[in-house]
């Protein structure tokens, strides 16, 4: 018999359709020939699980249908369990298909379970409506929730990252509650690239209130034909999430819990007090060119009684900590179904104090109730609480990670008690070495902020209020339920409040004694005090209707047909008041009323966009061999000018699946083949409101022109094609997914700066300059072994992607950003790095003379030598170029899972590779001409003809070290182990829960890369020093009631 | 059921209703140009002409936040022409910071450097506001929209078209051709199209036509305003047409205009040469023709800001400059106290009183009535009119022994004795030379004399610094030439 099963089950994937049929009649025939007819109530029945091989299978829970009743296998696959005789025992395990089987009066079971075909039965929801994964055309993929809720991470669009190929993700800083970069196959544009998210049909930019175990389905729309239907706002790829509801008679309690430790990783090492004075003593003699028997200042400090030697990194960081609790209440009767749900989590960075804070509250109802047979509403509401204590985490603002890079160790964090500006409320070091009141400060150690005090003194708040969700009404129009008419009113209604109050601190170094001087006696940051405080509101109202035919007919025919309208409306004001100094600058005292009426300050401002919608779209399956989609969205948008309005976005797509054609049955091994074409158009309207206008600002009543508006400025259109095979092997046990897309955007928006000469200094002017494409090969593999005791899968996922402006137009030959230090041009990717290209150290004089003949321009032996590519013996800006690719060429996740008895183990690996950054950090701590701290990497500097040819001698002057060049653009690929994580689940019979499991993980533990900043993974095409990723250690509990 | 499918077909119909107005409600939160230019109010006049002043300021971060290294944080002359010559140094003691200040002072500068961006924008920006300005009042019913009165509108327009030439004035001494824009630009488009060169000559002749527009427009008083002394006078204007004269050489004309301010009445040498600069004396001194007026804790603010950096130790005399002072000269002490490192011109003070203040009183003076006698005294000299040239020098000279020193006594006897008579140009020039850079040391003059006279090539080898012929005109911000798309050429030699 056991033979006879085996045979049957290997028999299904080949006639996916009539064999299933077939061989569940046998399997029951078979189940009935060993029953055995018994009535008794109670009875004990033990039993056998095998896999489909006949080997048997540990931990399999088994429950008795609606009770609580319930057990797992022991190693030989056997169990035992009391149960009434006429029950029927429910079998589940991961990566199987729950069965069940009733009792029937039998004491001994051999049951075998069979293996979830890879989900693809499965239903995938997509624009406004959702279909069967197996007739999807376009590039779709779905997100394992379960892996990602192992990131333990609390932002979910962070969670993504290295999930899903062709979606990259990266966290500006690693301050907590900073912000998260995502992008779908790459950057369309030069301005905004941002994914949209749809939760609960509900459109929105951010997700960072979501809790990840709120969510149940997450799905990426990547390709034309999937994101078309969202129009005008979907160019960036679209993110379709719908939250968790109840089930119908099926009561459950969840609770999640974790808490971590975190701490800096892959810090560079910094110059101690010796090895700096040492540094900057030949950077005197370099610069002044003294005789080497001169002592210079910082010889002559090493003396000082009050030279310390500090760790600044070391000071700056200490351990963070954070915390998640989570609690969900579902269950539901026939006619209404909740959950209801609850979270907090909490972080404190890994900046000493608890000014790095991140908080968030939130609080879910979702409800969904049958009023009639027909009618059906339902709503998913949520609440969120947030608050940010924000750190000036990145660039030089200051900064207090590139404060503590650039101080010199040898000031000491804390004054001596005895200095005369020594105070208990402020004991940090400001300026350094002071000498007397009034000034008197060394110069020759720079002005740099001690980042400790920075930290202390910082009280910035960001709180958000939001509720998110909607209310919907569904109707079927028809008896058989196949026409429906949804409604969906969408609301997004969040309010902020910063407040910001800047303490006073540091030395004064004021010299202005006159009465009149407001800041005479004050610190030199932030003078006077002051507080900023700003409150904003947004409503956003997102209106639906569709009206969607869902129908098989003879079983052949299978349509889905959806007609639509939508229409957001949205507005958002805000003011804000300020007022400066406060007399009394204590907590209770924080507030506008205390401060002074001199120079208060108040503001107040307004906006608002509408975009109004139709849209529809059909998919056609025949046999489950053929499919076609084609879609159409009209989208009207108030952003544009009157003789743009409006925009078209439409899409088809095919597929053919292979593997049900008849030529394909004897091959055995293949259990899925299917082939997907698409071609469609998407677009972009995230423009600032009303760019077409222009703009004047009344400032005071001053009248200045802002802005230059556009009349003409239209939709940013993506025309994407997208080629795609599915191919699944051994009864899906191997399944590779692969797509293939060409995405080019034409009439990008782009900023462009116009030349002061002819309006001064304003903001820039939105054009549609020009066409931008992106070129990019997916792979997405996924193995999984269930059939043994040790029971695994693994999960690769890799990504190519070229991006290049083809064209730009008008009046932009080029944008060259000095801020950025970034060019773009045709022929290369967006926002390319573009500068001097580093050619070596002079090593002499004649070097130089021979290389800079027409203007050497007071070049030493020992700076940078630099190419002259238009050889004309000097270096100015024609020898500029392209010196560095800030987009990722390659990005990978690799993931591996596996469960043995009641233990179970994952891992997440995900990397970059092919991109650059500019290293402005290097810049500041090895090259600059001011005394600041440096790498140790600057002991290697130039001292001598033949010393070094890559890292030039250390001077207060420029030794090339100030051009922007080639020297700072880094490789900034990288290999990072995101998470690993262990588990154990309990047999919990004894303790009276269903479930429940613990687990130990780390974050970040693992990171391979050649940068030198701070952190790979940090997104400014600057990088100024951010706070970097942590590194950490979680516990944590899931538990099931 | 009927009632659902009855909702739900009113829901649709609604919606369909709402949908046009949408997309066609006014923008909220905004004002637009049109509706600005549609219906200017006075205050919209008044204003876009007041705003224009400010580019002559030294207030910090008026068009950016700390952009040191594009040059923005101040109206930076000082580094222009102070530093640049021989007479400044960027800090007291030399360190790093702040490199394109070096490469300013050692013209080791390239396009990119920031000097020349901060000089162009600041120029730019202010004639963009004063274009927008002169629009408004150039307007035929200007008058019947915002009730304004004739009177009030010409002294406005007057002052428009002087601070217009006083921008470019600066824009064609520094750069050579500068692109000529003389009304608001209109759409984006034109913001490329209008940005080609113009000849200096086309500039020149320019700035003097406005010039002589404006100076009818101006009343004949002291100050336009006596409760806004800060505004343009008449005198301004006369003043500035002396200095075009000079700059063109045109030596007879210079004779006239000068002339023609002294007929004025208003302008004469004050008794102490301190007195042009003191912070308390500020409008109630004889001298100064043209200044721009801070004021402390004005909302917003319209503070001095130099008196920042000169805390940080910017801005000290070169050994040079020290060594070109004759004895005793209470104009070196006047200038810059070496002992205590304060540079008082630019103080306002004598003890150091609003060093590190950011919102300091002190008036930035522009044009002073020393500086155009010696601009006559300099016609005079290149027409052959020796003892009128050696006259004027002499009054100088004399102010200076009078003035009252620090320490309220006088000047030793024959301290800056009077040049005797001479009939040789070349000596009475040299004299000319060192009179105007002891006189108006860190005024800004010192760099744009040298290239006027042509000899900033010789003076500055000479202070053992590499000057070229290119260096005679700055370069054109690169960042310019790459935002015009290359419509802007670049200055020979950069």
């Amino acid at each position: 018999m056991k033979k006879n099963l085996t045979k049957i089950f290997r028999f299904i994937p080949r006639q996916f359709s009539p064999g299933l049929k077939f061989c569940s009649c046998i399997f029951l025939m078979l189940m009935m020939q060993v029953s055995v007819t018994a009535q008794t109530p109670d009875t004990k029945i033990s039993g056998k699980i095998v896999n489909s091989s006949g080997e048997p299978m540990q931990g399999v829970s088994i429950a008795v249908k609606n009770t609580t009743n319930m057990t797992t296998t022991d190693i030989n696959g056997d169990f035992t369990l009391v149960a009434p005789s006429n029950a029927v025992l429910v079998m589940s395990y991961v990566g199987f298909k729950k069965q069940e089987v009733s009792v029937a009066g039998k004491t001994q079971l051999q049951i075998t379970l069979e293996p979830v075909e890879s989900a693809l039965g499965d239903v995938v929801v997509v624009g406004y409506t959702s279909q069967r994964k197996a007739s999807i055309t376009g590039a779709v993929s779905t997100v394992n929730m379960k892996d990602l809720s192992k990131t333990r991470i609390p932002d979910v669009a962070q969670a993504l990252q290295g999930q899903v190929a062709g979606v990259f993700v990266a966290a500006n800083t690693g301050a907590p509650g900073d912000g998260i970069k995502v992008r779908i196959r790459g950057e369309g544009t030069l301005g905004n690239n941002d994914v949209l998210y749809v939760v609960d049909g509900v459109p929105t930019r951010d997700i960072s209130f979501l809790n990840a175990t709120d969510i149940k389905t997450l799905t990426v729309l990547k390709d034309a034909s999937a994101t078309a239907i969202y129009g005008s706002r979907a160019a960036g790829g679209v993110v379709v999430i719908t939250t968790n509801s109840g089930q119908k008679g099926r009561t459950s309690i969840d609770v999640d819990y974790f808490t971590g430790t975190h701490m800096a990783t892959n810090l560079p090492k910094m110059l101690n007090a010796d090895q700096y004075l040492t540094v900057k003593d030949m950077a005197w003699h370099n610069t002044l060119g003294n005789a080497p028997g001169a002592t210079s200042p910082y010889q002559a400090d090493r003396s000082r009684p009050d030279l310390a030697n500090t760790d600044w990194l070391d000071e700056l960081f200490n351990k963070g900590k954070s915390q998640s609790f989570q609690v969900a209440a579902s269950g539901g009767s026939e006619k209404v179904q909740y959950l209801l749900s609850a979270g907090y989590y909490t972080q404190d960075g890994i900046v000493v104090e608890d000014h790095d804070q991140y908080k968030r509250f939130n609080f879910r109802a979702n409800i969904n109730a049958d009023i009639t047979d027909r009618l059906k509403v339902g709503t998913n509401l949520q609440i969120t609480y947030a608050n940010q204590d924000k750190l000036s985490s990145s660039g030089d603002a200051p900064g207090v990670i590139r404060h503590a890079l650039i101080r010199p160790p040898v000031l000491s964090v804390y004054k001596n008690v005895n200095d005369p500006t020594y105070s208990v409320d402020n004991p940090y070091t400001d300026l350094p070495f002071y000498t007397r009141f009034n000034g008197g400060w060394n110069t020759n150690y720079e002005y740099s902020s001690n980042p400790i005090a920075i930290v202390h003194f910082t009280d910035d708040k960001r709180k958000t209020y939001q509720t998110f969700g909607n209310v919907f009404a569904e109707y079927a129009l028809l008896k058989d339920k196949s026409l429906r008419l949804r409604s969906n009113l969408g609301v997004d209604i969040s309010f902020s409040h910063n407040k910001n109050f800047a303490e006073n601190f540091g030395d004064d170094n004021n010299q202005d004694s006159s009465a009149g001087n407001p800041y005479h006696g004050l610190g030199r940051n932030n003078k006077p005090n002051n507080l900023d405080e700003n409150l904003g509101q947004t409503m956003t109202f997102t209106f639906s209707n569709t009206l969607n035919y869902l129908k098989t007919i003879n079983g052949k025919h299978s349509i889905n047909a959806l007609l639509g309208t939508e229409s957001i409306s949205s507005k958002s004001s805000g003011i804000g008041g300020s007022r400066q100094n406060f007399d009394n600058s204590t907590g209770p005292f924080r507030y506008l009323d205390y401060g002074s009426t001199n120079n208060a300050g108040s503001a107040g401002s307004a906006t608002n966009w509408n975009l109004v919608s139709f849209f529809a779209s059909g998919t056609y399956g025949y046999d489950n061999k053929y499919f076609a989609t084609a879609t159409i969205r009209a989208d009207g948008s108030s952003r544009f000018g009157p003789n743009n309005k409006w925009g078209y976005f439409p899409s088809v797509s095919a597929g053919w699946k292979i593997s049900q054609e008849k030529f394909m049955d004897n091959i055995d091994w293949l259990s899925n083949l299917k082939l997907r074409a698409s071609w469609g158009k998407s677009g972009n309207q995230e423009i600032p409101d009303h760019a077409y206008e222009t703009v004047v600002s009344k400032v005071g009543g001053v009248v200045n022109i802002i802005r230059y508006g556009n009349p003409d400025v239209k939709w940013e259109s993506t025309t994407q094609t997208n080629i795609g095979l599915d191919l699944g092997i051994l009864k899906n046990k191997l399944s590779f997914s692969a797509d293939y897309f060409i995405k080019q955007t034409d009439d990008i928006l782009l900023s462009v700066g116009l030349p002061a000469v002819s309006v001064g200094v304003i903001e820039k002017t939105l054009v549609n300059a020009g066409q931008v494409s992106n070129k990019g090969f997916e792979l997405g593999i996924n193995y999984q072994d269930y059939d043994h005791p040790f029971k695994y899968s693994v999960n690769a996922n890799v990504a190519t992607l070229t991006n290049k402006v083809d064209k730009l137009y008008t009046f932009v030959k080029s944008i060259i950003d000095e801020g950025t230090h970034t060019k773009t041009e045709a022929g290369q990717p967006i926002s390319s790095y573009y500068g001097l290209v580093f050619d070596g150290i002079y090593q002499n004089a004649a070097e130089i003379s021979e290389h800079l003949f027409s203007n050497p321009n007071g070049v030493q032996p020992g700076d940078i030598r630099f190419k002259d590519l238009d050889h004309d013996g000097q270096i100015n800006a024609n020898d500029r170029a392209f010196i560095g690719n800030p987009i990722p060429k390659t990005t990978w996740g690799f993931s591996f899972s596996a469960e043995y008895m009641r233990f179970d183990f994952s891992f997440l690996l995900q990397g970059v590779q092919g991109v650059d950054r500019y290293n402005d950090l290097k810049q500041i701590l090895n090259y600059d001409s001011r005394p600041f701290n440096s790498m140790v990497s600057v002991l290697d500097s130039w001292h001598g003809e033949g010393t070094s040819n890559t890292t030039p001698r250390v001077t207060f002057n420029n030794n090339g070290g100030g051009y922007v060049s080639s020297v700072f653009v880094e490789d900034a690929s990288y290999l990072r182990l995101k998470n690993i994580e262990i588990g154990y689940t309990f047999n919990t019979a004894k303790i009276g829960v269903k479930n429940m499991r613990l687990f130990v993980s780390g974050q970040n533990l693992l990171t391979s890369t050649k940068y030198t900043g701070l952190d790979p993974e940090s997104t400014s095409l600057i990088d100024k020093g951010t706070y970097p990723q942590s590194k950490a250690f979680i516990v944590g509990a899931k538990i099931k009631l | 059921m009927k009632r659902v499918s009855i909702t739900g077909i009113i829901i649709i119909a609604l919606f369909f209703a709402g949908c046009k107005k949408q997309l066609t409600t006014d923008a909220i939160g905004l004002v637009t140009l049109e509706q600005v230019n549609a219906a200017p109010t006075l205050n919209t006049v008044e204003t876009a002409v007041s705003s224009s002043y400010e580019l002559l300021s030294s207030r910090l971060n008026i068009l950016a936040e700390w952009d040191w290294g594009g040059g923005l944080v101040f109206q930076n002359d000082y580094v222009m022409q102070d530093i640049a010559s021989d007479d400044m140094e960027k800090k007291w003691n030399p360190d790093g910071d702040q490199p394109w200040m070096d490469e300013i002072n050692n013209f080791t500068y390239t396009a990119t450097n920031g000097g020349p961006n901060g000089l162009w924008k600041y120029d730019y920006e202010g004639i963009k506001r004063i274009n927008l300005a002169i629009s408004f009042l150039t307007k035929s019913d200007i008058e019947t929209i915002t009730g304004i009165t004739t009177a009030r509108k010409n002294q406005l327009l007057g002052e428009a078209y002087f601070l217009r030439c006083f921008y470019y004035f600066s824009l064609v001494t520094n750069f050579g051709d500068v692109p000529l824009i003389l009304a608001p630009v209109q759409t984006y488009q034109e913001a490329f199209t209008v940005a080609v060169r113009a000849d200096k000559n086309l500039v020149w002749d320019r700035i003097k036509a406005d010039l002589a527009l404006a100076k009818p427009l101006l009343p004949n008083t002291k100050y336009s305003s006596a409760s806004e002394k800060w505004r343009v006078s008449k005198g301004a204007v006369i003043a500035l047409q002396a200095k075009v004269a000079l700059y063109t050489q045109k030596w007879t004309e210079v004779i006239t205009f000068v002339t023609e301010l002294e007929t004025l009445g208003f302008y004469s040498l004050n008794a102490n040469y301190f007195s042009s600069f003191s912070a308390a004396a500020e409008f109630t001194d004889n001298e100064v023709i043209f200044c721009y007026d801070h004021q402390s804790n004005q909302t917003p603010k319209r503070g001095n800001g130099i008196c920042a950096p000169l805390d940080w130790g910017f801005f000290a005399p070169s050994t040079s400059f020290l060594n070109a002072f004759e004895a005793n000269d209470p104009r070196l002490f006047y200038t810059v106290d070496v002992a205590n490192k304060n540079v008082n011109k630019m103080l306002g003070t004598l003890n150091g009183t609003y060093k590190g203040n950011d919102d300091a009183p002190t008036n930035k003076v522009y044009i002073r009535m020393a500086d155009p006698l010696l601009w006559k005294a300099e016609a005079y000299n290149e027409t052959g009119n020796y003892p009128a040239a050696i006259t004027l020098i002499n009054q100088i000279r004399a102010r200076a022994r009078n003035s009252v020193t620090a320490a309220g006594t006088f000047p030793p006897a024959g301290t800056l004795p009077d040049r005797p008579a001479s009939t040789d140009k070349a000596t009475i020039q040299a004299w000319l030379v060192s009179e105007r850079r002891v006189e108006l040391g860190f005024e800004s003059q010192r760099m744009a004399d040298l290239k006027r006279w042509g000899t900033a090539k010789a003076v500055m080898i000479a202070h053992g610094k590499n000057f070229l012929d290119k260096h005679y005109l700055y370069p054109i911000p690169q960042g310019e030439i790459d935002a015009s798309a290359g419509t802007l050429t670049q200055n020979p030699g950069y």
